[in-house]
């Protein structure tokens, strides 16, 4: 059963707009959980992990938690220089134990050698490939003296490395300290030149197409492209792999004739390791265990780079965290209840959408049945669902909801799947109040859980009362039932206005009809356009309001004129999967 | 977050509430209620089992299980301190548990350190000190699994003994192992959900 879901859009760099709609794949990849989301106040904008610049600000060894010196990192290889390894069968990180236990008693550090690495998850012992160490700790380096095998392997890579770093060094432009922000360095796009020659000579076919397009449109500039081509010198190999080849026989015979389970190691446990290496399960070794990082998050405006996270290597805390969830209001789905139409009064079929809304608000003896929100949704049926959304600010906040498509109603999203109106389109959160005010409110609790259960009652009978009862109209502070989606007549004038206010949580209706001929999730795009006061001084407030204006979020901000300001984000609610219901 | 979350009700009489504000399902199996500690504000659920009677081997009173505020034990959960040898003799050691613990149902929690705010799903079997024989017949004791503050075990996941934890990491599998971190937000979050839960853990009367 697929779980509802509220996913808020990152535009990343672009200028602010909206998601591109649900029925593209390719919108989800922008769409994040709020807890993921950062918010840059400077650029006064969402920003995602698939966005913002990351640096690492420390390395540490997940097993020993030792905290590398970044000076150490590279030549350490990304991992533990220390004692820690992990299983080349399962994984897990492998202990150190003495081979010859005393007294029946065994723990890494005590008893003398010779030491083993032993897995606590699958009992493997390195034994098996021979390791054997003289003292319990520093096994990395023990191993790095005793075991020397790669050291044709090294060599060779080392004189490699020479080969290409001289002609790095060599050739690499100068870079250009011009400005402070960090534009994607014409180094970079240097070497990706260099990549892009060295594929064109490797591969024949690219080398053909390449030249294909040089002949056709570019010939002069393709002759000033060659220049320097051959710059590099031919690297010779030191070795040749001649000896390996003997081993490869062995392992093969090996192969050939063992029994297959078990023998050949599977893909996991040789995915992180060389190609080359030794296909037999039991020659698998215990790899050095690769180092975490903690990381730095920037803004990924070229002109802002403000640190966004910043963490500290000593403890869990952040010395710098601008998320999202402290900016901008939380958006969750819930209280799902299906429209139960009594006998056979079926609907008025009707092509307008609005005018089959209205019918079915004057059907007498409708009214709504709780449902899970976990169990599909079924096609042809009308469904009410309650958005909350929770004020992370200390100040009220107004809030307007929109279509986030919107191409002729802005409160009605229809597209194959459902129809979807947001009945509430504009009401106010009230302000977070302080941690200790809530817990000095935690006696007040047990009365407010039991004050909505009541409520919640009073809104189910004014929903069989055909909507004839009188909603409770919500003054500041007080506690809303007013039906969400069910409509209130007062003095003949239809009042959609129903919200359900608790503390910095209020809750509106949503109505979803689902199509005869729906499929797969019931997803819809909210444009959530929030007015908070801001310290800023007025003349940012002017603009805004002019913006407001513009847009028609009038009933907004009425006080504008000291420092009100808006901002607008874009969310899209997963209401569930639909399911046909099983014809006999 | 958690606007639509739900109470999560008990009949009243069932649990034993402290004067800390602790719940204690009168069905929890608590031994050796002298050498545990609780913080106030955790939950303790039908069916869990906690044995504070596991205490060391030498004379006197030892804290066998402490917990600290907001934690929670679910049903059918086993918490146990973890033991070895030591100077010749089998001996417990203390098991500590900081503030925001849920340890999810039917898990099996022989950690010596579990930190603040960590989850452990449904399932998670938390070993210490597996027995096991080595080539000459000798019972294996290891060192104690260690979970640093923020962490999540996600559901069934097998924890091997002298496993560290490290702090926000998420670890799934039989052995476990690390698939993935946790945002930035993630002690706000597991904080605010505790507390959530403990508030909306309340007594009804049945009728
Ligand atoms: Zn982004
Ligand atoms: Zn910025
Ligand atoms: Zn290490
Ligand atoms: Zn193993």
């Amino acid at each position: 059963m697929a779980d509802t879901t509220v996913l808020y859009h990152c535009p990343h760099l672009d200028p602010p707009h909206g998601p591109l709609p649900p029925e593209l794949l390719s919108s989800s990849a922008s769409l994040h959980a709020l807890p993921e989301l950062y918010f840059c106040e400077e650029c006064d904008a969402v920003r995602c992990n698939l966005c913002v610049g990351v640096e690492v600000a420390s390395y540490f060894c997940p097993s020993c938690l030792f905290d590398v010196p970044s000076a150490n990192v590279r030549a350490d290889k990304n991992r533990c220089a220390r004692s820690c390894f992990s299983c080349p069968q399962c994984s897990s990180s492998l202990q150190v134990q003495a081979a010859d236990p005393p007294t029946g008693e065994v723990s890494s550090s005590s008893g003398t050698g010779p030491f083993l690495l032993i897995c606590p998850g699958c009992k493997w012992s390195s034994r098996e490939v021979g390791w054997e160490f003289e003292k319990s700790s520093g096994l990395a380096q023990q191993l790095a003296r005793v075991h020397s095998a790669a050291e044709v392997v090294q060599s060779e890579f080392d004189s490699l490395k020479d080969h290409l770093e001289t002609y790095l060094t060599a050739s690499a432009p100068t870079p250009a300290p011009t400005s402070r922000t960090r534009h994607p360095t014409r180094h970079i796009s240097h070497l990706t030149q260099m990549a892009a020659k060295a594929l064109h000579r490797e591969i024949p076919g690219m080398a053909a197409a390449s030249a294909r397009t040089r002949g056709g449109r570019n010939a002069v500039k393709s002759a000033e492209d060659r220049v320097g081509w051959d710059e590099m010198k031919e690297y010779e190999a030191k070795g040749r792999c001649a000896g390996l080849e003997v081993d490869k026989a062995v392992e093969l015979e090996e192969l050939r004739e063992g029994e297959w389970a078990g023998a050949v190691a599977g893909i996991e446990q040789t995915w992180a390791k060389s190609w080359d290496g030794d296909r037999r399960t039991k020659a698998l070794l215990p790899q050095r265990i690769p180092l975490q990082t903690k990381l730095t998050k920037r803004c990924p405006a070229p002109t802002c780079r403000h640190l966004l996270i910043q963490p500290d290597s000593k403890s869990t805390r952040m010395k710098i965290k601008m998320v999202a969830a402290n900016y901008l209001p939380a958006v969750e789905i819930g209280r799902r209840r299906r429209r139960i139409v009594p006998g056979d009064a079926s609907e008025v079929p009707a092509e307008d959408v609005e005018r089959r809304r209205r019918e079915r608000r004057k059907t007498r003896g409708a009214k709504e049945e709780d449902e899970v929100m976990t169990d599909p949704l079924r096609p042809g049926e009308v469904y009410y669902f309650q958005l909350a959304l929770t004020n992370p600010l200390y100040d009220p906040i107004q809030i307007r909801l929109t279509h986030a498509h919107a191409k002729s109603s802005a409160h009605t999203i229809q597209n194959d799947n459902a129809v979807i109106h947001i009945v509430t389109p504009h009401f106010t959160i009230n302000a977070l109040k302080d941690a200790w005010a809530y817990d000095e409110e935690e006696d007040e609790e047990e009365a407010d859980f039991e004050g909505t259960e009541a409520s919640e009652e009073a809104t189910g009978s004014i929903a069989t009362g055909s909507g004839t009862g009188s909603g409770t109209v919500g003054r500041k502070g007080a506690r809303m039932s007013l039906l969400a989606g069910g409509s209130v007549r007062d003095n003949g004038k239809e009042r959609r206005d129903g919200v359900e206010r608790k503390g910095n949580v209020s809750k509106v209706g949503v109505e979803v009809e689902v199509s005869p001929q729906a499929r797969g999730l019931i997803e819809f795009d909210i444009e959530v356009r929030y007015t908070y006061r801001s310290d800023e001084g007025e003349e940012k407030a002017d603009e805004d309001v002019g913006v407001k204006d513009a847009s028609g979020a009038g009933a907004g901000a009425q006080g504008g004129a000291e420092g009100y300001k808006t901002f607008t984000f874009w969310v899209r609610v997963n209401a569930g999967k639909v399911e046909p219901v099983l014809v006999k | 977050m958690g606007a639509f979350d739900p109470l999560i009700t008990y009949e009243k009489g069932t649990y034993i509430e402290t004067d800390t504000g602790n719940k204690v399902s009168r069905k929890a199996v608590v031994t050796g209620a002298q050498n545990i500690i609780l913080g106030g504000k955790s939950v303790i659920q039908t069916g869990a089992i906690l044995r504070g009677d596991l205490q060391r081997a030498q004379a006197g009173h030892h804290v066998v299980i402490s917990m600290g505020r907001y934690c929670l034990v679910g049903e059918g959960t086993v918490i146990r301190p973890p033991g070895k040898m030591y100077k010749g003799a089998f001996t417990f050691y203390p098991v500590k548990i900081s503030d925001f613990v849920h340890i999810g149902p039917n898990c099996i929690v022989e950690a010596a350190q579990i930190g603040g705010g960590v989850e452990i799903g449904e399932g998670s079997i938390i070993f210490s000190s597996v027995s096991g024989s080595s080539a000459k017949g000798v019972m294996i004791r290891g060192k104690f699994v260690i979970i640093k503050d923020l962490a999540v075990i996600r559901p069934g996941t097998v924890i091997p003994e002298a496993t560290v934890v490290p702090s926000m990491s998420i670890w799934e599998g039989n052995p476990g192992r690390i698939v993935g971190t946790l945002p930035e937000t993630y002690q706000d979050t597991v904080e605010a959900r505790c507390k959530s839960i403990y508030q909306r853990f309340r007594a009804v009367t049945s009728t």
